[in-house]
């Protein structure tokens, strides 16, 4: 039995919003322009992104109707109507409401009957463990198809109103982000048989590391690290606000980990015969940062298994960085804009700086 | 970046090693001493019993890296003269150490007196006794642990020492020296591999004794909490 993502889709909100543009729309935090912006913005190379809030900082769309809308795309493109799907395996990092599950919202935002429902709660690699979830459901023959969607409404944690809350200080670790974050939604329909010209999966895998490393990236904590009560150990929410536990932080210093990482995984994958260097024709890995493109690909190089510039494909510098939807938008725009032939094989990556889990995934394109 | 290490042997037994290192990593990150550095939760007097604790290993470090030169024979000649200096360079190191502990108020008696820890025991016994075998190719290994762990040092836990013991840099002296020669030391230590990689039952020596060295070390770290 093999599992194959027969259609894909996207959903980025709004118009492309350029380097310029981004602080007039998040806000001058106590009317200050940003002192970290450009060093970030040159760093992480991205040129252009999405928002789903505007300059008022309405909501112009929520996060299940973002993820609804990415799904509605991969639908109308595949063989399958709504009633036929069978499984909704969704994935953010934040839903628009904390309960319930953001599957169970996108799913009646979606309309959908009886299905099969997962939700994967994570950062960057939650969309990798949904889509896990559902290829294993697939392979285990309990459904036929599955539909999984990633989406992330992050900017409406960037609002410098955000920030002034959480008082006058502005730390590196908690603007970080906002520099490297923005919307959007992707989908992929799998199927336990081929359409077309589609992809088959070969494997996914992932390797968690949090038991030896610490929190990098989080929302829940105060800036101050001597205090370890999280944002509901408050007596309300607004002293958790107050105290910065609202805020989305970076841990930067501990970032770098992400690399070593990640090729630790690859190297892992090739010792075990399931990736080899040679065979790979296409390198689609959700890098956060052009920064840290550079660093895995000397260390690849270093260690022997580099795989040419060329096949490396990336839309983070047009549709910024996405989070968990980041690889799904990816390979998405793949699959409609780059020529694969049928039996390239296509390499997957997404390390998570979260607590540090990396995902892998091989595709093979294939024709039904 | 070229690629530094050229040999199809040399690289995988490269592949191997940085697995081993970041397995070593990951270990590193579970020790309570080191998880409390990183939370910032290190006082002055834990990084004096650092220095204590290592500065045993720095000495027998000097001793097994000396025997291991004297232990190739003429045909690895070269490896020896690469391996001589390297103990030349580095065998007083610990005088540094000694002056890093005075700086960060310990009394220099306190620690010229200190005995091994466990860790530095099982550490030193393993290393001399492969250091005593004839041709220990296999000490590469070692040697890509523990020169790892000097860029570690000098990258990460001197700032942080710092940082979490408001110290200026004046005490953290010994660990960021380590620092100062990495690329150097680096392309030496691929030099080395290509020469001593040349077939795999050597690739599965060298990337056993990185393991052993590798947990051993952290043994030597996880006991600077024990005290007998």
């Amino acid at each position: 039995m093999s599992v194959f993502i027969t259609c894909s889709g996207h959903f980025l909100p709004g118009p492309p919003i350029t380097n310029d543009q981004m602080e007039p729309l998040l806000g001058l935090v106590h009317g200050k322009p940003s002192r970290l912006k450009r060093r970030i913005l040159q760093s992480n190379g991205i040129k252009t992104r999405h928002y789903a809030i505007d300059a008022n900082h309405n909501t112009t769309i929520s996060n299940a109707g973002m993820a609804a809308k990415a799904a509605e795309h991969c639908l109308s493109e595949s063989f399958l109507g709504k009633r036929q799907i069978k499984m909704l395996s969704a994935a953010t990092s934040q839903g628009d409401v904390v309960l319930p599950g953001f599957g169970s919202m996108l799913q009646a935002e979606l309309g959908l009957s009886d299905i099969e429902l997962h939700s994967s709660h994570g950062i960057c690699s939650s969309s990798m463990m949904a889509l896990k979830a559902a290829y294993t459901n697939l392979l285990a023959g309990e459904q036929t198809n599955a539909l999984v969607v990633a989406s992330e409404l992050t900017s409406r944690l960037f609002k410098a109103s955000r920030y002034e809350a959480a008082g006058s200080e502005l730390d590196f670790n908690a603007e970080f982000l906002r520099w490297m974050l923005s919307d959007g939604a992707g989908a992929l329909l799998l199927e336990n048989q081929p359409r077309g010209k589609c992809f088959r999966v070969d494997w996914i895998r992932s390797f968690s590391h949090a038991d030896a490393y610490p929190v990098c990236m989080s929302v829940g904590y105060p800036g101050n690290s001597s205090d370890s009560r999280s944002w509901q150990d408050y007596a309300t929410y607004a002293e958790a606000e107050a105290a910065g536990a609202l805020l989305i932080r970076q841990d930067v210093r501990l970032l770098e980990n992400i690399v070593k990482l990640g090729v630790d995984g690859y190297l892992r994958l090739i010792s075990e015969g399931r990736v080899q260097p040679a065979q790979v024709d296409h390198v689609l890995c959700h890098y956060s940062s052009h920064y840290f493109r550079g660093k895995i690909f000397d260390m690849m190089q270093r260690a022997g298994v580099g795989i040419a510039e060329d096949k490396w494909y990336s839309n983070l510098y047009s549709r910024g960085n996405t989070g968990c939807a980041s690889i799904f938008i990816m390979l998405d725009e793949f699959r409609r804009s780059q020529p694969h032939q049928v039996g390239d094989t296509i390499l997957c990556m997404v390390p998570e700086s979260g607590r540090f889990n990396n995902a892998y995934m091989q595709l093979t394109v294939v024709e039904a | 970046m070229t690629e530094q290490v050229l040999s199809p042997q040399g690289q995988q037994c490269l592949q191997a090693l940085m697995r081993v290192w970041f397995e070593f990593e990951r270990q590193l990150g579970r020790v309570p001493l080191l998880q409390r550095l990183d939370r910032g939760q290190f006082s002055k007097a834990d990084y004096c019993q650092l220095l204590i604790n290592w500065r045993q290993q720095v000495i027998e470090g000097s001793r097994w890296i000396s025997r291991c030169a004297s232990s190739f024979d003429r045909d690895y000649s070269d490896v020896r003269s690469v391996i001589i200096g390297h103990a030349r360079e580095e065998h007083r190191d610990y005088e540094m150490l000694e002056q890093d502990y005075v700086a960060a108020g310990g009394a220099l008696t306190d620690i010229q007196k200190a005995a091994r820890n466990i860790g530095t025991e099982a550490l030193h016994g393993f290393l001399m006794y492969r250091a005593s075998q004839s041709n220990p190719v296999d000490l590469v290994g070692a040697m890509w642990i523990i020169e790892g762990l000097g860029q570690k040092m000098a990258s990460d836990w001197a700032a942080q020492i710092d940082k979490s013991t408001g110290g200026d840099g004046s005490f953290t002296r010994f660990m960021r020296y380590h620092g100062a020669n990495d690329d150097d030391h680096l392309q030496k230590l691929y030099q080395l591999l290509d020469r001593l990689c040349q077939n795999p039952s050597q690739l599965a020596a060298i990337v056993r004794t990185a393991r052993v060295t590798a947990r051993l070390y952290c043994l030597q770290l996880e006991e600077v909490d024990n005290e007998y």
